[in-house]
């Protein structure tokens, strides 16, 4: 990128200045400017500048941890499109899902993704949380990111749950009628534990509108909240790196 | 801001040295991505080198949901009915295992200490595993523990999905098909 030229052509000036002002920097062409680049982009930040050859060897994360981030955005979006059809009320919740299975222009497609993806993030996580383990990459210092591991695969079971009764037919209403049976059995808390979830005695209204809310606003911030951190601290402790 | 870029840090907090003689001008361009910064330890730049793995794994993922989703419908049954119970009614399949579990112990044990005593002992599993080692011959029994626990969880699951027919009770024709019908029903 010489000066002369792009001075010459006020077309290729202004191009090199929108890209600067974007990245700051030319293209990756050497690891100084990598890195730079790497520095100064908001979203690539979430890494270090360099990392471990062992650790970006896929045979050591198996991809598992950012697949199951990879998942969590991809439902992020394909739940947003679900959102524009999708009314929590239980005389057109059915409806709505039929429209979108059935009418809905690429409506199918969209709720399929939303739905294999969810159950494949939950095996994800869970494969991650294995790998983690197999590898003792939850000893020191890393004993806390472990632990919010932990409420990560609590929110990504609670979020599949939720989301399961919102298309209102047979598959879901049981699904969650049995699921919240289980919650009666604890002592003493446990009936008013599922009076709390289903906002009745019943898998009724007050269930749906509950778990909507769950599944839209609460669980997805609650657990973008505990992923952002999660990354923060992966950051900063480190990879743990090949064995 | 160009320090960082040498002077990496190690989990253990400590600043990594400087490489002895750093390269610049021409010899800048034509350094490979990987570079020996340690005798042990060679890094490489996250970008473009991990953020494009990153990337095509992503696609990789997408590409392949993207083609589930063409293919395979996700279930939509009749409309939700309080008065027609399906037999059996079972739990999403993660949670079917706890379901499983509630047909074998009291519903005290399988609904509510089992869950609580495993997610207090994962979540206290780095403090109360007190060893440093991290290779696999060093840690058998943490192994050995941990294999045994996802081999249960797993188990549960299949027999609560595959092997539990009517009213929730054993069931084998689920996947061998009923004895004088030729496909598995
Ligand atoms: C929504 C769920 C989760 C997401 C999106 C997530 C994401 C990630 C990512 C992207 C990494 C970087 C390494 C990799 O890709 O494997 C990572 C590392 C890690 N995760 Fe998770 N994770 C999740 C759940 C969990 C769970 C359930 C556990 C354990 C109980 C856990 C424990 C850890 C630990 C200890 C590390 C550091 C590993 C190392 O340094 O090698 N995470 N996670």
């Amino acid at each position: 990128m010489s000066a002369t030229p792009d001075q010459a052509n006020p077309v290729r000036a202004f191009v090199a200045q929108l890209w600067g002002s974007v990245f700051r920097h030319g293209l990756p062409t050497n690891d100084k400017v990598a890195a730079r680049t790497a520095l100064t982009n908001f979203f690539l930040h979430i890494h270090p500048v360099r990392v471990k050859k062992s650790a970006v060897r896929v045979s050591y994360t198996l991809c598992l941890g950012g697949l199951s981030f990879f998942l969590f955005i991809l439902l992020t979006i394909t739940g947003l499109f679900l959102m524009f059809y999708y009314i929590p009320s239980v005389d057109s919740a059915y409806q709505n899902v039929k429209d979108l299975q059935f009418v809905a222009v690429f409506g199918d497609i969209i709720r399929n993704m939303h739905r294999w993806a969810a159950h494949a993030m939950v095996i994800t996580v869970w494969l991650h949380m294995a790998r983690v383990f197999y590898q003792g990459a939850y000893k020191p210092p890393r004993e806390f990111n472990w632990i919010i591991g932990t409420f990560l695969l609590l929110i990504t079971l609670l979020l599949s749950f939720s989301g399961y009764l919102l298309p209102w037919d047979q598959l879901a209403i049981w699904a969650i009628t049995v699921g919240t049976n289980m919650a009666k059995y604890a002592p003493i808390v446990g009936p008013y534990t599922r009076y709390l979830l289903l906002g009745g005695d019943q898998v009724a209204q007050g269930a749906l509108i509950r778990f909507y809310v769950l599944h839209v606003i609460a669980l997805p911030l609650i657990g973008f909240l505990l992923m952002v951190v999660h990354f923060w601290r992966v950051r900063k402790d480190g990879f743990t790196g090949g064995l | 801001m160009a320090t960082v870029v040498e002077g990496g840090r190690d989990p253990s907090g400590a600043v990594t040295p400087r490489p002895q003689a750093p390269v610049s001008g021409p010899e800048l361009a034509n350094t490979p991505l990987v570079i020996r910064r340690r005798e042990d330890e060679e890094t490489v730049v996250t970008f473009p080198y991990l953020v494009w793995r990153e990337f095509l794994a992503g696609l990789a993922a997408f590409v392949f949901l993207m083609l589930v989703s063409i293919q395979i419908n996700a279930p939509l049954l009749q409309r939700a009915n309080t008065s027609i119970t399906p037999n059996p009614a079972k739990a999403p399949w993660y949670f079917v295992g706890l379901q499983e579990l509630l047909e074998r112990f009291p519903p005290i044990m399988a609904g509510v200490a089992f869950p609580s005593f495993v997610i207090i002992f994962m979540i206290l599993t780095p403090y109360l595993d007190r060893n440093p080692s991290r290779r696999p011959q060093d840690r058998k029994v943490a192994i050995v523990l941990f294999t045994i626990y996802l081999c249960l969880a797993v188990a549960f699951v299949v027999i609560g999905e595959f092997f539990r027919g009517e009213a929730f009770n054993w069931d084998w024709t689920l996947i061998l098909g009923h004895p004088g019908l030729s496909s598995p029903v």
